[in-house]
């Protein structure tokens, strides 16, 4: 015999009398299990209900996880009691209590009313679509059978639907195993029921935020989120496909389907409500490109550049630099502004050159200014340095200082500022 | 002829409720879901810390962090939502991205600092 875990299990058992219809509360079990490797939760509950106490209830059917019926919370995570083996669970005690989001009936028992009614409205049902060839043949390497894998083994336990906690934030949420169910049958080509189907989930498909808690529960080992996700995809597409008018019941829609079909009258009005989309499409679009090439243009364009008077080319002796402080004006898209800028001219030895250097460090854009006794450009802000013919001469500036074009006009130097 | 007795069922169990191990069994996609929430709060609030305390590289840091943390998990959001990755690799997800959100988050903080 193998050895157990625990030599007495504890079992926390969830209680509730509808008769006196209090909270609830929980009932205290003491078991001992002869081989715990080989027993289920729904063996211990039978032997509890069989040696200690009888008024316990419990749903159970085929006791082999196929019928769903024996779905409960065993400490915190939902299972099925006939598929839970007792050796695998490693505390002592052991919380039983009955799904979430469900009436509860009597102790383990809910209330699966509520479930099915989410599930009816998802349309669970597969109804052929007219067109379709008889016999109807889906490969089994299609994409759309790869699509639909193993979602169809739902065995509507509730429990991924117990597990959801968007279901208590969203009463009207038709939960993870009706969405599971609606998406095999959106996936399967030979389903006439396309439009009846999505226009009854996609409202709620949005409220699945990726919890994972259904997939990670789910005892046949379906992912609903996989399948939320696929009708959000569909969802997407909804805006572009051909669907019917107006929304009617199940049983009249054939007869819509004949009428439009019928009646030209009703596709002449199509025809014009899209041509006047259109053409009212395309006006928006001309009017506004127009509107905003005009709006955002000025600050699109370039600032036209202006020549500046310095001064006579003989206030500039030769071997010296002198700072000009020039003022113009400059547009900047809407914005007309004043700019006051120094310039530095030198004129060089020998021959005279004159330079016109940027007063703007190469750095990070400070103001450099001339100090005559180092006979070098100063940089305040990192301790740039540039000698007199615009080289870096020491700190962190990466090229030369940057020099304006300018001109001589009968005698007047002027620069090209903008 | 015994009375009807008068049945009246039990307002239903929300999940966590009356249960000691509501947070024992909780999975990491779900924890991957709470903290995209709490991380969302935490940018608002360390934005408007930084907004108004400027040039505090504390305030930086936990603000460079908690973007990472939030952009991480929302990217993950976003390869499972186009079904870029597939469902079933969203455990991998969370761990590969949160990879590549501390390296990302290490290159950014050593090119400012």
């Amino acid at each position: 015999m193998l050895k157990n875990l625990h030599q007495k299990r504890i079992i926390k058992l969830f209680r509730y009398d509808p008769t006196t219809g209090e909270k609830g509360y929980y009932d205290r079990f003491e078991v001992e299990i002869e081989n715990e490797s080989k027993t289920t939760i729904l063996d211990v509950l039978f032997q509890i209900q069989k040696t200690q106490d009888p008024t316990i209830a419990f749903r159970y059917a085929c006791r082999v996880s196929m019928c769903g019926s024996c779905g409960m919370v065993i400490n915190g995570r939902e299972g099925l009691a006939c598929k839970t083996i007792l050796g695998n669970i490693k505390r002592k005690e052991i919380t039983l209590r009955p799904m979430n989001h469900f009436p509860i009936v009597k102790d383990l028992v809910v209330d699966m009313d509520p479930f099915f009614e989410k599930y009816r409205q998802a349309l669970p049902y597969f109804d052929s679509s007219d067109d379709n060839e008889e016999p109807a043949v889906i490969r089994p390497d299609s994409k759309e059978r790869e699509d639909i894998g193993l979602s169809t083994e739902c065995i509507a336990c509730g429990c991924c639907v117990s597990s959801c906690t968007m279901m208590y934030h969203h009463p009207e949420y038709l939960g993870p195993a009706a969405l599971n169910r609606a998406f095999t049958l959106l996936a399967d080509s030979r389903d006439g029921l396309y439009d009846q189907r999505i226009t009854r989930i996609m409202p709620s498909c949005y409220n699945c935020r990726l919890e994972f808690n259904c997939t990670d529960i789910c005892p046949k080992e379906i992912s609903p989120t996989r399948a939320i996700k696929y009708i959000q995809r569909c969802a997407l597409k909804e805006p572009f496909r051909q669907t019917f008018q107006d929304s009617q019941t199940v049983e009249d829609l054939p007869a819509i389907e004949k009428q439009v079909k019928e009646n030209p009258e009703l596709s002449r009005r199509k025809f014009l409500k899209r041509a006047t989309y259109g053409f009212g499409a395309a006006t928006a679009l001309v009017l506004g490109g127009v509107l905003a090439s005009a709006t955002i243009g000025p600050s699109i364009r370039k600032a036209p550049k202006q020549w500046l008077r310095l001064g006579r080319l003989a206030q500039f002796p030769p071997g010296k630099v002198k700072t000009i402080s020039v003022q113009y004006e400059v547009i900047d898209g809407f914005y007309k502004s004043q700019m006051v800028k120094p310039v530095m001219v030198y004129r060089g030895p020998v021959t005279n050159p004159l330079v016109v250097y940027n007063s703007q460090c190469t750095h990070l854009g400070c103001t450099v200014h001339w100090d005559e006794t180092k006979q070098l450009f100063l940089c305040a802000c990192h301790g740039g340095a540039f000698d007199i013919n615009g080289n870096v001469n020491a700190g962190p500036p990466p090229r030369p200082l940057d020099r304006y074009a300018f001109k001589l006009e009968d005698g007047d130097v002027l620069v090209e500022m903008g | 002829m015994q009375e009807d007795l008068k049945i009246q069922y039990r307002e239903p169990l929300s999940k966590g409720e009356l249960d000691e191990n509501r947070w024992r069994n909780t999975q990491v996609g779900m924890w991957a879901w709470i903290w995209q929430r709490i991380s969302a709060l935490a940018i608002i609030l360390f934005l408007g810390l930084h907004l108004t305390l400027t040039y505090k590289p504390v305030i930086q840091f936990l603000l460079l962090m908690t973007v990472t943390f939030h952009a991480v998990l929302g990217l993950r959001v976003i390869l499972l939502d186009f079904n870029i990755v597939n469902v079933k690799y969203q455990k991998a997800l969370i761990a590969g991205l949160a990879a590549l959100g501390i390296v990302l988050f290490i290159i950014i903080w050593t090119r400012i600092y």
